[in-house]
């Protein structure tokens, strides 16, 4: 390496000679030189800004494949309560909002929507849509939120090319802002319609990130401040924010003890944490637990260990005298770390300071959640992710992840530390927890990004000082010692120059490969709304099923304004977004009790689960079933998780009671208990005279394949109100109890 | 009638006895030889679990008039299982050895004789699987002096007891036998031997250690360790070693139809194998490295990063 590196300087000793050869005439070249210097610079700026700019709409519009192919549609679960708390916001306003009670979910229950959620998303989108009519653009609210995270998306994509320039140059922020445009990692959380939390949340994440490595690499009050800031936003959108409140001390320690410790590290954390802390308060779901739960208290650690940095560093100027500070140091180190000890002892036994949540404790030792908290481990996104998963999501920034490090390690600087812990620790996650793919994915992107920039840069420089060498060395002719160097160096040239242009193109061949990947990732596997299912028919041609939005579109016009409905909590948001009714249970699953009331329902046999929705005030009941379409994400395969839920707060559920041989059947092998629960009677009442196939039986269930076990079910305290087209959603209305003489 | 049963049934009771006695005397020698048999072999067994095949069946348990002098403890094992980790009988077997051993050390005089360890491996003696009707492993099942049915399932260890392990093994023994296991005694971790050899190098290295760190010699200070460290971290995610460890996946499986054909990689995609996931994370490291080597090795090092930026004058400039 060494050896190469004086070329730059031959360059610079080249045109130095030249200006003493020939002094006039060089006079008029170097005027024209430099006022085409400041052209190109102008060029450069230009090309840099409409890079980014087509980087931005690219951003947006790669996230729009559902909504061409479907229609500009809320997806999935979550979306629909942000959906419906935004309405309520634009309609009613912040107060009202801020302290709404909503009667409509966890019915007896009810629940105050203002203290448990994170409200960052839906004031966001309430306030486009708000500025959207102060401009005059008439838009619906449904809009807005179909559209704020492809919005925000290519927000990141700006901030994640000021964060490559902070931590590297310009043009691994180029990189990186092409990269995370179009990172499937990303995608999958951002495409138009899905309307959650994390949509802002990695914007916010990302935007708090750079502020505070900028404030830490100038010490600027100002930087600290912003990300200050940042930090708010992100506390207001979502509850990853623990992993900053716990990344940044992390990076602080680390640069305390490598001997990094500097006033502008000193300024930049302790005003980000404090204002941060003091801004994170206002957020009613947060509340204290800044200064309340083991979580945060990591943050608060190495915030007094810095004061105590900064103080022996006073008593040190001040003393003069080595052997006296030394005596100082010790005592004020093991005092200060005993308090500290005695202080979290004290607050933790004392209940002050609550211990860490199951999920922190998940992420740390993975294995914990698998043995003591089910709930965790059984949702679908909480799974521990397996290689091809990383591949998917990450395609060829997979190899470049290692290659950056390599570059972050050669040039370490307190930005590159920073990006290098980032990501090391997000991909740790990412490996535990299939949804933090999320976060590590702005991580792998800048770091992948240098790897890019870096390699492009190196590959380019040496082609084109190549081009340049050559031609002076002809000029000069023989002489001096200067010119028989690079004689040498001419003859290791072919070689060299071959091997970068070679290289050049096999970057950008994977670099095209990488955006092919991307799109057709994005098209096939994130576009898809799971609201309206869409399959391929016999002929190659795309059915839609819009089964869910008849069923709530039924609920709403046909029932009650004050009806109950009960169904499994997957299906409560949408019911009371687009049905407009009240539900038992909902998507946000804080009442386990609750929960299993209902899977203990669905799990009983017709009169006890009578009793049980008598007592909970339940008019409708509706079920998913997938045995006519094939549709397998159905009531009836998530039937053994409502038993195990069931089963584990009412004793009364037994999941072996379901089972043959360990073995969950629905056709005629299948155990009685199965065959006359509630569920089973909802999903297969009427179904048995139903020819789904041809060459099959009647009462063929496609969806697992087998002919039904129970063909003749009689319903008695409940009756059928309403099947959709394709049967996937049935509706039952609960009879009022017959009158005793 | 009450007066009446009560009298019937000590009138049995007393011919039962009458009937009974001149036989148990008889027995009480074939008794104590069976004892000490017993106690020769659980002597030279390791950790006083006695290996009984078909023939110790027959000699110690049915062959044996109700009540025996003894109860039996029965370990039930299948070599050829051990390489299931789902059955976990390795573990179990171990932690059987301790509660046995446990119950030797703890207890000497009269208790000691009333109870023994004892296993069965299905190889050698399936012919004694059958005769308790064992159907699913792990099986662990106490005989006591009145069973007469070995297929009785009262004295069969149920899953609860023996998930706690040792503990919860020999408090499954305790609450049926009466008799005490007593403080269960693990073996150490380390032998002491070992200790003091690790003692005796830690020792040694200290002095070293704290000279290499006062003059910043050591690995730590090496950025080359610590960019290691960070490929490794990358390694083991992109590697899936979580999933590997909290799924418990095994290296490989066996294919059902040919057993001799090795499956290492798995057909679903949320899914993957032990082998697979190392192979596949090692590709992608070394596929990465070589890249870095690559673009870094063949091109010039230029560096035009600027500097950093000014301290900002918030520090006292007169402390410097």
């Amino acid at each position: 390496m060494g050896g190469k590196q004086p070329e730059p300087a031959n360059v610079s000793s080249k045109s130095e000679s030249m200006a003493t050869n020939k002094a006039s005439p060089d006079l008029l070249n170097s005027l024209s030189f430099k006022s085409l210097k400041l052209k190109t610079k102008q060029q450069e700026l230009l090309i840099r800004v409409s890079i980014l700019g087509l980087v931005y709409v690219l951003a947006f519009i790669a996230r729009l494949f559902s909504v061409l192919r479907y229609e500009s549609m809320i997806h999935e679960f979550d979306p629909y309560f942000n959906y419906r708390t935004t309405l309520f916001l634009t309609e009613k306003g912040f107060y009202e909002f801020w302290n709404w009670f909503d009667s409509e979910s966890w019915y007896p229950l009810g629940r105050i929507i203002g203290g448990t959620l994170y409200p960052g998303l839906m004031v966001t989108a309430a306030l486009i849509y708000w500025t959207l009519r102060f401009l005059r653009f008439f838009v619906h609210i449904r809009e807005v939120c179909v559209l704020t995270a492809p919005f925000f998306a290519s927000n990141t994509t700006v901030v994640a090319y000021f964060f490559g320039k902070e931590i590297w140059d310009t043009g691994a922020g180029l990189v990186a802002a092409a990269l995370i445009a179009i990172c499937p990692g990303y995608i999958s959380r951002s495409v138009a319609g899905s309307y959650d939390n994390e949509a802002v949340a990695i914007f916010a994440l990302l935007l708090t990130f750079y502020l505070f490595v900028k404030a830490v690499n100038t010490g600027s009050l100002a930087w600290a401040l912003g990300s200050a800031f940042g930090y708010f936003y992100m506390v207001s959108a979502w509850g990853g924010y623990v992993f900053i409140i716990n990344l940044v001390p992390l990076y602080v320690l680390v640069l305390l003890i490598t001997g990094r410790y500097s006033m502008r590290l000193y300024v930049a954390y302790n005003c980000m944490y404090i204002l941060g802390m003091l801004l994170a308060m206002q957020i009613r779901f947060v509340g204290f637990q800044h200064v309340q739960s083991g979580e945060h208290m990591g943050a608060m650690g190495v915030f007094l260990l810095m004061q105590v940095f900064y103080f022996l560093d006073w008593v040190k100027y001040q003393l003069n005298d080595t052997k006296l500070f030394q005596t100082f140091l010790r005592i004020t180190v093991t005092s200060a770390i005993l308090v500290g000890g005695i202080a979290l002892g004290v607050g933790t036994a004392s209940g002050y300071i609550s211990p860490w949540t199951g999920r922190f404790y998940s992420l740390l030792d993975p294995t914990y959640a698998k043995d003591h908290i089910p709930i965790i481990a059984s949702v679908s996104e909480h799974q521990p992710t397996a290689w091809s998963s990383f591949m998917f999501d990450y395609h060829i920034l997979l190899f470049l992840f290692p290659a950056g490090l390599y570059f972050c390690f050669k040039r370490l600087s307190d930005a590159t530390i920073f990006i290098v812990m980032y990501g090391l620790t997000s991909l740790y996650f990412a490996g535990v927890m299939v949804r933090l793919i999320l976060v590590a994915t702005p991580a792998v992107c800048l770091i992948s990004a240098i790897a890019v920039s870096a390699t492009v840069k190196n590959l380019t420089s040496l082609l084109r000082t190549k081009q340049k060498v050559p031609q002076t060395g002809s000029m000069k002719g023989a002489g001096s010692s200067k010119a028989s160097s690079k004689v040498l160096l001419d003859q290791s040239q072919p070689f060299q120059k071959n091997g970068a242009i070679a290289l050049l193109l096999g970057v950008f061949y994977l670099l095209s490969r990488y955006a092919i990947h991307c799109t057709w990732v994005t098209s096939e596997a994130y576009s898809s709304p799971s609201i309206v299912l869409a399959a391929r028919g016999a002929h190659g041609n795309r059915i839609i099923f819009d089964d869910y939005r008849e069923a709530y579109y039924w609920l709403r016009q046909n029932t009650p304004t004050d009806a109950k409905v009960m169904s499994w909590w997957d299906y409560g948001y949408q019911i009371t977004a687009m049905g407009n009714r009240t539900v038992i249970v909902d998507n946000n699953t804080w009442n386990n009790t609750h929960i299993a009331t209902v899977g203990r329902a669905m799990s009983s046999y017709e009169d006890e689960a009578y009793d049980i929705m008598r007592s909970l005030d339940v008019n409708y009941v509706l079920v998913v079933f997938g045995g006519v379409t094939g549709y397998s994400s159905d009531d009836i395969n998530k039937f053994l998780w409502m038993v195990r839920i069931g089963g584990g707060v009412f004793p009364v559920i037994k999941e072996p009671d379901y089972l043959v041989n360990g073995e969950f059947r629905v056709d005629k092998g299948a155990s009685p208990k199965m065959l006359n629960c509630l569920m089973y009677k909802l999903c297969y009442y009427r179904f048995g005279e139903l020819v789904t196939e041809y060459g099959k039986p009647s009462g063929y269930d496609r969806a697992r394949g087998v002919e039904i076990g129970n063909k003749d079910i009689k319903l008695e305290h409940l009756e059928e109100a309403y099947t959709t087209s394709n049967w996937i959603v049935r509706i039952y209305r609960v009879k009022p109890p017959t009158n005793r003489l | 009638m009450v007066v009446g049963t009560n009298l019937a049934s000590r009138f049995f009771l007393f011919t039962a006895l009458l009937f009974a006695a001149p036989i148990s005397f008889a027995d009480s020698e074939h008794d104590s030889d069976l004892i000490a048999e017993l106690i020769s072999l659980r002597s030279a067994a390791d950790s006083g679990v006695i290996r009984l095949d078909d023939d110790g069946v027959s000699r110690f348990l049915t062959s044996v008039s109700t009540p025996r002098p003894y109860s039996l403890i029965i370990f039930f094992d299948a070599v050829d299982l051990h390489s299931k980790s789902e059955f976990r009988l390795v573990e179990l077997r171990r932690e059987f050895e301790i509660v046995s051993a446990s119950f030797i050390a703890n207890n000497n005089g009269s208790d000691v004789t009333k109870l023994f360890f004892c296993e069965i491996d299905s190889t050698h003696s399936a012919a004694s699987f059958h005769r308790f009707a064992v159907e699913s492993l792990p099986h662990i099942c106490l005989v006591d002096p009145w069973m007469d049915n070995l297929q009785d399932e009262s004295g069969q260890m149920e899953r609860g007891d023996f998930e706690g392990l040792a503990e919860s093994m020999a408090e499954f023994v305790e609450r049926r036998t009466k008799l005490t296991v007593g403080p269960i005694h693990r073996p150490p971790l380390l032998s002491k031997t070992q200790i003091a050899i690790i003692t005796a190098l830690i020792v040694i290295s200290i002095p070293i250690l704290i000279k290499k760190v006062l003059k910043g010699e050591t690995l730590l200070h090496d950025h080359r360790v610590w960019l290691s460290g960070a490929v490794f971290v990358y390694f083991f995610s992109v590697a899936g070693t979580m999933h590997n460890i909290i799924r418990k996946v095994p290296m490989f499986l066996r294919d059902h139809e040919d057993p001799s054909n090795i499956v290492f990689f798995y057909g679903d995609s949320e899914f993957q194998l032990g082998t697979e996931g190392f192979a596949v994370g090692f590709l992608y490291t070394v596929v990465g490295l070589i890249l870095a080597y690559v673009t870094n090795a063949l091109v010039v090092y230029l560096d035009n990063w600027k500097t950093g930026y000014e301290i900002h004058p918030y520090w006292p400039s007169s402390w410097h």
